[in-house]
């Protein structure tokens, strides 16, 4: 992110970001180490679900925001560096759980959960928004 | 998706779409066969494991293909908002999933699932989106 001032759409974005997507990663660090690892909680049934639901919290927030932003954004320039960004996270997501998911089913690869394919999203969507501002720079 | 009669580049996207979906009915059939019959190991079965995954991706790269052909910015636009929802339920459902998994057993989702549920979710999107702009 450059100094220069920036849209009315990404200041919010960013306190989006902060007050809500960041005390949720908060919460479910402290419900992970604190609940899981350090006390051996098991839940079961609906409270199960909703402990589930909420570790997938941090995300679902994460594509609302983003959907807001694209939405809010009057830079047409700044939202086409953002959807061409997804749109290499979603190829490159795509390209690798199918690739792995063949392995995993023909040739005995480790199992990967399916959990780490929103990590994955998340990795290269920041990849490739840092080498699309880098070839529009 | 809707086709105007003039618009190639959907027609080409159609057609790239539409010999992948044959080469994955090929693959896949040719990758079960060679494993059940050949009990494959070593080099060999990684790259019969990964045989089925190309025109996969192959029909990945026809969506950017078409994403940089389509000369309407509407249609274009159109097709994004489709992806883009298609990749915030994927997100939702796998993360969720992956999180039940690992509290209350439920049965495991394999990473090939991916993709169809993406594509699901594009699917259920495109009506969606195409109401807002009628």
């Amino acid at each position: 992110m450059s100094g220069r001032v920036g849209s009315p759409a990404k200041y919010r974005f960013e306190d989006r970001f902060l007050f809500i997507i960041v005390p949720l990663f908060v919460l479910d660090g402290i419900l992970g180490i604190w609940g899981f690892h350090y006390h051996h909680l098991h839940p079961a049934g609906a409270l199960a679900v909703f402990c589930a639901t909420a570790q997938s919290s941090p995300i679902i927030a994460f594509i609302f925001i983003i959907g807001l932003y694209l939405a809010e954004e009057k830079d047409e320039f700044q939202k086409s560096v953002l959807v061409q960004s997804m749109l290499w996270a979603i190829g490159a997501t795509l390209a690798v759980s199918t690739f792995w998911g063949s392995m995993e089913k023909y040739s005995q690869a480790p199992h990967m959960d399916i959990a780490w394919v929103q990590f994955l999203f998340c990795a290269v969507m920041i990849v490739a928004i840092g080498a699309n501002r880098w070839r529009y720079r | 998706m809707e086709c105007s009669p003039g618009n190639q580049a959907i027609r080409r996207f159609k057609f790239r779409c539409y010999a992948s979906a044959a080469l994955v009915v090929l693959t896949v059939f040719v990758a079960t066969a060679s494993f059940r019959l050949l009990h494959l190991h070593g080099v060999v079965a990684y790259f019969m494991a990964v045989l089925p995954a190309l025109p996969i991706l192959w029909a990945l790269v026809a969506v950017g293909q078409y994403l940089a052909e389509e000369k309407d910015e509407f249609q274009r636009a159109l097709h994004v908002q489709y992806l883009l929802w298609g990749i915030g339920g994927t997100l939702a459902v796998t993360t969720t999933w992956g999180y039940l998994e690992d509290f209350v057993q439920v049965p495991r989702l394999d990473l090939i699932y991916v993709y169809p549920i993406f594509w699901l979710f594009v699917a259920i999107a495109m009506p969606v989106v195409r109401r807002r702009y009628k």
